[in-house]
């Protein structure tokens, strides 16, 4: 289906869908429709996200209680916890399935996957995505990957369980570890799929945000979502191809005798290895090019999501459309020259460490506007508080106190001392997990009337918030003082360790807000699922939206719009209008009682009474904006 | 059984889930804290704790009937047109509580664990310059910290919905932004210049009479190499690594003992190719006796070795593994030769090296420390002396600091007679990663590292006519050796 093709005569397509009777497979399972294809990344990403919050309550309890014995343990994991106590190779095993399927399969998939699929046509205003069949092969993919990662679990040696960065030679050498058998090769292989998975997706959202906007929907005109899911893609278009390679190289080193990582290594029981030349600090380099842009993967559809949620509630336009994008240009760039703050005290020559030192602390910059930029959007608005823009604000309050702690962790001199401690576990925690899993909420209920045709309940929205919110807090907060104490990470018992004796205590209250965090998902899987059957009828905008999405009918079709596509007249923040009665106007409503657009985005507004006078442009933006043609 | 399991995990969670749920509603914040902090130690499968299971689902209950009533409540209100709760009010209140309660847990944190933070006496020089910066960092990031998320929650709380008012129309402000974008650019320029300075005089300013020594790493433990009388530390390689040699020094009497022994392996290796037909048939056997007997179902675990054997047989894998066996055995008899040719390499300086299981520094010495890996990355944490590198397997790293504080003045201001100064690992190695660990002695003279310098062996015990002598000669000489390596 080309893009000419769906443009030229969308009227005919249209009449084809409309009266095609598609069958149960075509339909439910080897869909080629982006909105079944989101909800199939969706509901896959739920389901890994519960088997990785699960395995994250099992190695807190053996982290609160390391000395008692836990029946359900033993009953679910067998002979990995004889006498209800884990064993430490299993408990690695679960550390780095936990890690892996939350980065990848959760926050990458689950939330990129899911958002970028369903918005990215209906906001642009596009029938479907540029090539529905990669869009479906991609789903495919990622399911094929995540039966593989899941089926680790259960071989006899273990899952992969060298972290989920899976340094060689750790991971290379079967000896080393039981963990690094079968269990490695099999992370290895998800991971090959996951990558194939990623890359028809990012492809396909490029290409169809550059070439499929509806007419009207110039570049400039379209929502930040979108913004951060083309940024997005783009990462992982240039990154995780070098992810492959590094997989490659390992599979190599692992299964065909090469040396690209392995070098003087003598293994207890086999003597001295034939492999040398190799260097592991060049895994490093490779695996952190894709690591470090893989943050802010998670990262930006979060703040995008983030973004539109908190204009629409805040009934008010985001502040600085135009600076948000230039945030999230900068951050885009500058986040695949800065992977080397992994690697500062691996060994890497320490001039390098104060380059990628300076470069680093350079992305607070742009961070740090956003979150302003938020501040300001919700000053003076008149703020709705919908289960998702609460979970929008929880975004901001963990993006922040989650950022400011990599201003330590950027600087070399200080990474000598948190590196590998609890402080980085508590900051990437707060700044890419808990962010990134808010924003996934907060766009799950946000557009789940645009998803199933129904509402969630906002009432358990409100206390699965507050309760996961707290308990976030009370996990991750408490770390950053583990890791100022010197606690270090990735330990299976700290009581082996007098001086970490004195954080027991602590211990146990994290593993005890974790266990009511993970409890509280429970209101939002009931809730979910419950309102997916039985939720209250939506109406066709139940947000007073401006996004195009919202011209949709309620009843989902394929193809989206049952006439033409239609036309989209100005920005998607104009909330508020101090001309307009309403305070929304939505994008693909012309209206010709008002001036079309009162000024192009980002130039001086007329100045109404109550208003601050506006600031001409300053030089710098303006040739910002001319270079990027924003406007 | 089951049940029984799921008892014993109830119980053990019940009572600290009902602290929790009280942690989280009650308004004595502090109070159930401090609850929370000291959990029950002990439990006893036999005393089922129905209460607070009751209590648990109870509140369950109650949260799911709120919610539930609060629903009912939406509907009476849209019959009857009244509003009987405000969700909207209730949010944004519930963020100010939020706020001060979370700033309230902040400050409690600070006080509270304050004490066990690694900011300050520092036991290393540098520590001290991190120390600083930490504190710099830190005033700047938790005013930014407070002032923002105050801003965020009241903002919540003050510009709550209302219908009679309309959001400002408020897209744009050059000046704003330039500001905000200027004053933490110009902040971040002072961090950054900090960091470079002090990370540059860290890794790269090493006194010239800093002290030697190799920390070397291997699952799961960690030894210390002092370079003896000469204080120069001889060669090593991978190869050379035995259980007479577990470092790897290049020695002589140790290489010449490690080949013998690599020979003697070789030609069991090849004996075992020679009769490898035999040893197969013998397995097959096993193999086939066991499941014909039905002995295979009786003796599960042994017959899993049979199996494994069998297999191995069948498929052609032990005569593969030998051959990969003799290979590795052969390259490394041969670099050890290649090795053994070049005299520099065994210039006699490792013969005195102590290689011992405790590192004992002076206080006020400057040292470098020179790390190797065996098998897989290590890393050397020291908290304490803010001092962490990895180990490489295949590159060599190091790291310099200078110790100010002793054990004993550490003990003192710790007010810890038990407390001593560790060698962590910190990078994730294997499954006894959590307690790989070598304790760290700062001595306050040169007299006391000497008096446990001399209990630790040597690498050869030198011959007991020699000993004044002939160390001083060997020394001489192989400075010389090495100076002159270094200029070709």
């Amino acid at each position: 289906m080309g893009t000419a093709a769906l443009h030229a005569d969308h009227h005919d397509h249209h009449g084809d869908h409309h009266h095609h009777k598609e069958s149960f497979i075509s339909k439910y399972v080897f869909s080629m429709d982006h909105k079944m294809i989101s909800k199939q990344f969706l509901i896959t990403g739920i389901i890994m996200g519960v088997v990785g919050m699960g395995m994250s309550m099992l190695f807190r309890l053996q982290l609160a209680w390391p000395d008692e014995q836990f029946g359900l343990l033993e009953m679910l994991l067998g002979k990995w916890a004889v006498d209800g106590k884990l064993d430490p190779n299993f408990y690695m095993g679960l550390v780095t399935i936990h890690g892996t399927i939350m980065v990848f399969y959760v926050l990458t998939a689950g939330l990129s996957g899911t958002f970028s699929n369903l918005l990215i046509p209906l906001q642009v205003g596009a029938r479907d995505m540029a090539s529905p069949m990669m869009n479906m092969l991609s789903y495919w993919f990622f399911l094929a990957s995540s039966v593989v990662l899941l089926s680790s679990v259960f071989i006899e040696t273990g899952p992969a369980s060298g972290g989920w960065t899976v340094y060689p030679p750790l991971s290379a050498l079967e000896k080393a570890m039981p963990g690094s058998g079968l269990g490695m090769t099999l992370w290895l292989s998800a991971i090959a799929l996951f990558i194939v998975s990623s890359l028809l997706g990012g492809i396909n959202y490029i290409s169809t945000v550059l070439n499929m906007r509806t007419k009207g929907m110039s570049m400039n005109r379209m929502p930040l979502t979108i913004w951060a899911f083309f940024f997005t893609a783009i990462l992982g278009v240039l990154s995780f191809p070098v992810l492959l390679g590094a997989a490659l190289f390992l599979i190599f080193d692992r299964s065909f005798g090469t040396s690209f990582y392995l070098s003087d290594i003598y293994l207890e029981g086999v003597g001295a290895l034939e492999n040398i030349g190799g260097s592991p600090v060049l895994y490093q380099h490779l695996f952190w090019f894709l690591g470090h842009p893989e943050v802010y993967i998670i990262l930006m559809p979060a703040l995008g999501i983030t973004s539109e949620v908190i204009s629409t509630n805040a009934r008010k336009p985001i502040f600085g459309y135009t600076a948000m994008i230039i945030s999230l240009m900068g951050i885009s760039f500058l986040s695949f020259i800065v992977w080397g703050h992994h690697m500062f005290i691996t060994g890497m020559n320490p001039f390098l460490g104060s380059v990628f030192m300076i470069l680093t602390l350079i992305i607070a910059v742009p961070s740090a506007v956003k979150a302003f930029n938020y501040l300001t959007t919700l000053w003076k608005g008149n703020l709705r508080f919908t289960p998702a823009m609460l979970f929008s604000i929880g975004l901001v309050s963990f993006f922040i106190s989650g950022g400011l702690t990599g201003i330590y962790l950027g600087n070399a001199a200080m990474d000598i001392q948190l590196h590998d401690s609890y402080f980085v576990v508590a900051h990437f925690h707060l700044v890419m997990g808990s962010a990134a899993i808010f924003g996934m909420f907060a766009g799950i209920y946000h557009w789940f009337p645009k998803m199933y045709g129904r509402m969630m309940n906002p009432t358990l929205g409100y206390f699965h918030f507050w309760f996961t919110f707290v308990a976030a807090y009370l996990v991750f907060f408490p770390m950053h003082f583990m890791g100022l104490a010197g606690v270090p990470r990735r330990y299976y018992q700290f009581t082996l360790v007098k001086e970490f004796e004195v954080w027991m205590d602590v211990n146990v209250l994290i593993t005890v807000s974790a266990l009511i965090g993970g409890f509280a998902q429970l209101f939002f899987l009931f809730n979910f699922f419950y309102s997916i059957f039985k939720g209250k009828k939506s109406v066709q905008n139940p947000w007073q939206s401006n996004s195009l999405e919202w011209s949709t009918p309620v009843e989902r079709i394929h193809g989206n719009w049952p006439g033409a596509i239609p036309e989209v007249y100005r920005g998607p923040y104009e909330y508020s209008r101090p001309d307009r009665e309403e305070d929304f106007f939505p994008q693909y409503i012309a209206d010709d009682s008002a001036p079309e657009v009162l000024v192009p985005e980002g130039e001086a507004v007329a100045p109404t009474a109550n208003e601050p006078e506006e600031v001409e442009s300053s030089v710098f933006f303006a040739a910002i904006k001319r270079v990027f043609g924003l406007s | 059984m089951r049940v029984d399991t799921l008892r014993v995990l109830i119980n053990s969670l019940s009572k600290r889930l009902v602290a929790m749920f009280a942690f989280l509603l009650s308004p004595l914040f502090l109070l159930a804290a401090s609850d929370v902090v000291a959990p029950p130690k002990e439990f006893s499968p036999l005393n089922w704790d129905w209460i607070s299971i009751l209590i648990c689902l109870l509140i369950v209950l109650i949260i799911l009937v709120i919610a539930r009533a609060f629903d009912i409540g939406s509907l009476t209100e849209k019959i009857t047109g009244k509003t009987v709760v405000s969700w909207n009010n209730v949010n944004a209140y519930a963020g100010m509580v939020f706020l001060v309660l979370g700033l309230i847990g902040v400050w409690y944190e600070l006080v509270y664990h304050g004490k066990y933070l690694k900011l300050d006496h520092s036991a290393s020089e540098h520590g001290s310059t991190l120390d600083s910066m930490f504190f710099w960092t830190f005033g700047f990031t938790f005013f930014v910290f407070v002032v923002t998320e105050i801003l965020l929650f009241y903002f919540m709380y003050r510009y709550r919905y209302n219908e009679k008012r309309k959001a400002l129309y408020y897209y744009h402000n050059n000046k704003l932004e330039v500001i905000w974008t200027i004053v933490p650019s110009i902040v971040l320029t002072f961090l950054v210049l900090r960091g470079f300075t002090t990370w540059s005089k860290i890794t790269s300013d090493i006194p010239k009479d800093s002290q030697e020594i190799e920390v070397f790493a291997y699952q799961f433990g960690w030894k210390a190499r002092y370079g003896g009388d000469d204080k120069m530390l001889g060669n090593s390689n991978f190869n050379f690594i035995s259980g007479t040699n577990p470092l790897g020094v290049a020695e002589d009497g140790a290489v010449v003992e490690l080949i013998k022994e690599l020979e003697g392996e070789v030609s069991k290796i090849k004996l075992k190719q020679a009769t490898a037909a035999d040893s197969i048939k013998v397995w097959k056997a096993a193999y086939d006796r066991m499941v014909a007997t039905g002995l295979d179902r009786t003796y599960p675990e042994e017959f899993k070795g049979v199996k494994e054997k069998y297999n191995d047989a069948v498929s052609g894998g032990y005569e593969r593994q030998l051959k990969k066996d003799l290979k590795r055995k052969n390259t490394a008899l041969k670099r050890i030769s290649e090795y053994q040719k070049d005299k520099d390499f065994f210039d006699g300086s490792a013969k005195d090296d102590r290689v011992t299981t405790e590192i004992v520094l002076v206080k006020g010495k400057p040292y470098i420390f020179k790390f190797r890996a065996r098998d897989v990355i290590h890393s050397a944490y020291m908290p304490d002396f803010r001092v962490q590198m990895n180990c490489v397997p295949g590159m060599p790293t190091q790291f310099a600091f200078t110790p100010v504080i002793t054990t004993a003045e550490a003990r003192e201001f710790k007010n810890n007679a038990e407390f001593d100064y560790y060698l962590f690992c910190n990078k994730i190695c294997g499954a006894a990663h959590y307690n790989m660990k070598i304790k760290v002695t700062v001595v306050s003279s040169e007299a006391e590292y000497n008096t446990w310098l001399a209990t630790q062996a040597p690498f050869v015990a030198p011959p007991a006519a020699e000993v004044p002598v002939a160390p001083a000669a060997t020394d001489s000489t192989s400075v010389v050796k090495k100076g002159t390596v270094a200029i070709k």
